[in-house]
């Protein structure tokens, strides 16, 4: 039962980092508290299966397609929408839910609300030390660690990823050293959508498609985010996997209360606002001065 | 007034009612080093941010090599070739103090097309080298001392290869010694040159200070602010011997 718990929560530690990763990147460096966030991790799970259900496209190119399609509804949201207000925070926030809402109602009117799977990208199980793994977990289990590594690798050790970093810190100093700004911001965007489509599209065949889908998994980044302290790159991986783990073990271990899993990460939230706001490295309000 | 290199004309700034800068203007040529005085609250730094396109005129205008700036953004401006420092030292504290140093290297006026992170780095450490805490490269930059996080400000805005560098306060916060170190870097930036991969372009400058003594030795030209506007400008000479400015330093010393 362990290795079920550490396998299940490490892929959904993986989903949850990389839209928290995102999540928090896009807060960093534009400011904005993305709430549409999640709607295009679920948007991305639709896309592929309408490329592959309705139009039955091949999985990987329907894959590819909706990833792509993904980040370019989200660059062209941004630019006609968010972009123009995003120096007011209450209008941002109003604004990217209400564009969530309206991805839950086009999906439920497209594809009304039953709940879909989609197909394995691979099939086939394996055995290994006495529990049973399908191979979709393993590619899945793989996809993630593949892409926050490059994440990682981008932040850490690209001439973007200092820039990125140096803008989320203190944007008027990083204007001051000649960084574009909203190039900056542009790119951190493409690059946060397109984690939460590729989110979407590497779990979706272990979850089911629906409407809400999008809604449990905000929660969650938003409490991974506050946990790892807002602004920190690190802190919400790290508070992601955390909640991840929590929330899988709830329902390994405590099966009756498996009903309590969309609470712990609620739970867990108002915990660290009480206790310790700033979260576990919490570099909180320090590049607002 | 003709500067053709930079030109201050008739700025205004408001805060509510409160008139910061009224109608000032001035000029820098190419080759000079002007000093910005002014007693506490005169508008010095929000002058310094007018031209930086950190803050927004009301009216008047920033001309920069024929270029009219008024009302474009910083990160324009930085790209034209203006760098300059604030007044409390801001470092990206929780990068490396090299990464610190790199981000300007990365700007669209200083970065070199397919450049790698290394040779980024490289320049960068030129950078710090320059200003002498090459050997704290890789420390935090929340751990550096009042005196090394100056010098890191003057490192980040010489690494933006400017052709006009203002700098706000080099001097504050620093000892004696700092001080003429930090004096004697200014005058070979000013002079221009190669450091190691670091090119100076050997820029213009204006400096905000509030030592005097010090800053009377590197200027060519001081210009005194008070209540937001010029009270006069001149040689440092007919500015310490003015009898207006000794009236608006009332209290403190001059020289």
């Amino acid at each position: 039962m362990w290795g079920q718990i550490l396998v299940n929560g490490m892929i959904a530690g993986g989903k949850y980092a990389m839209l928290a990763l995102g999540f928090s990147l896009i807060f960093g460096v534009a400011r904005i508290m993305n709430l549409t966030h999640t709607a295009y991790y679920m948007l991305s799970a639709y896309l592929i299966y309408y490329f592959n259900q309705t139009l039955s496209m091949p999985l990987a190119l329907s894959y590819i397609l909706s990833i792509t399609m993904v980040i370019v509804i989200g660059m062209a949201v941004y630019k006609v929408m968010v972009a123009p207000v995003r120096e007011r925070f209450t209008a941002v926030l109003i604004i990217t839910l209400v564009l969530a809402m309206v991805v839950q109602e086009a999906v439920l009117i497209i594809f009304g609300g039953h709940y879909r799977t989609l197909p394995k990208l691979v099939s086939g199980t394996t055995q290994f030390s006495g529990m049973t793994l399908t191979y979709q977990h393993l590619f899945t289990l793989g996809a993630v660690i593949f892409v926050l590594g490059a994440i990682w690798l981008l932040l850490f050790k690209s001439r973007l990823g200092i820039a990125i970093r140096a803008m989320a810190m203190d944007r008027e100093v990083a204007n001051l050293m000649g960084m574009p700004e909203s190039q900056i911001a542009s790119i951190t965007v493409a690059i946060s959508v397109g984690l939460a489509a590729i989110a979407g599209a590497v779990v979706a065949p272990l979850f089911i498609v629906e409407p809400a889908m999008w809604m449990h998994p905000l929660v969650v980044v938003m409490a991974a985010v506050i946990l790892g302290g807002l602004g920190s790159i690190k802190g919400s991986i790290i508070g992601a996997f955390i909640l991840a783990f929590a929330e899988v073990g709830l329902v390994f271990l405590l099966p009756q209360l498996a009903f309590l899993r969309g609470a712990v990460s609620m739970a867990v939230m108002l915990a660290v606002l009480m206790i310790r706001p700033e979260g576990l490295f919490g570099i909180f309000m320090e590049g607002e001065r | 007034m003709t500067g053709d290199f930079l030109e201050v004309n008739n700025l205004s700034k408001r805060f509510g009612g409160l008139h910061a800068i009224r109608d000032v203007s001035f000029s820098v040529n190419r080759q000079e080093v002007v000093g910005l005085i002014g007693p506490n609250g005169a508008g010095k730094t929000t002058l310094v941010r007018l031209i930086l396109g950190i803050i927004k005129a009301n009216s008047g205008q920033v001309i920069f090599k024929g270029q009219n700036l008024t009302g474009k953004k910083t990160w324009t401006i930085v790209g034209q070739g203006i760098a300059g420092t604030f007044q409390n030292a801001r470092p990206f504290a929780h990068l490396p103090i090299i990464a610190n140093v790199m981000v300007p290297c990365l700007g669209p006026r200083a970065s070199r097309r397919g450049e790698w992170v290394k040779t980024v780095e490289a320049r960068a450490m030129d950078a710090l080298e320059f200003v002498g805490i090459a050997d704290l490269a890789k420390e935090p930059a929340s751990r550096l001392s009042q005196g090394d996080l100056k010098r890191l400000e003057v490192a980040r805005a010489i690494a933006c290869e400017p052709e006009l560098l203002i700098l706000d306060e080099p001097f504050g916060g620093l000892n004696p010694t700092e001080t003429s170190l930090m004096a004697k870097s200014i005058r070979r930036l000013h002079k221009g040159g190669r450091f190691g991969r670091l090119h100076s372009e050997g820029p213009a400058m204006i400096i905000i200070e509030h030592k005097l003594s010090e800053l009377m030795k590197i200027v060519d030209r001081v210009i005194v602010l008070n209540f937001g506007e010029t009270l006069t400008m001149g040689t440092p000479e007919e500015v310490v011997n003015d009898p207006k400015v000794i009236q608006a330093y009332i209290g403190k010393e001059v020289v």
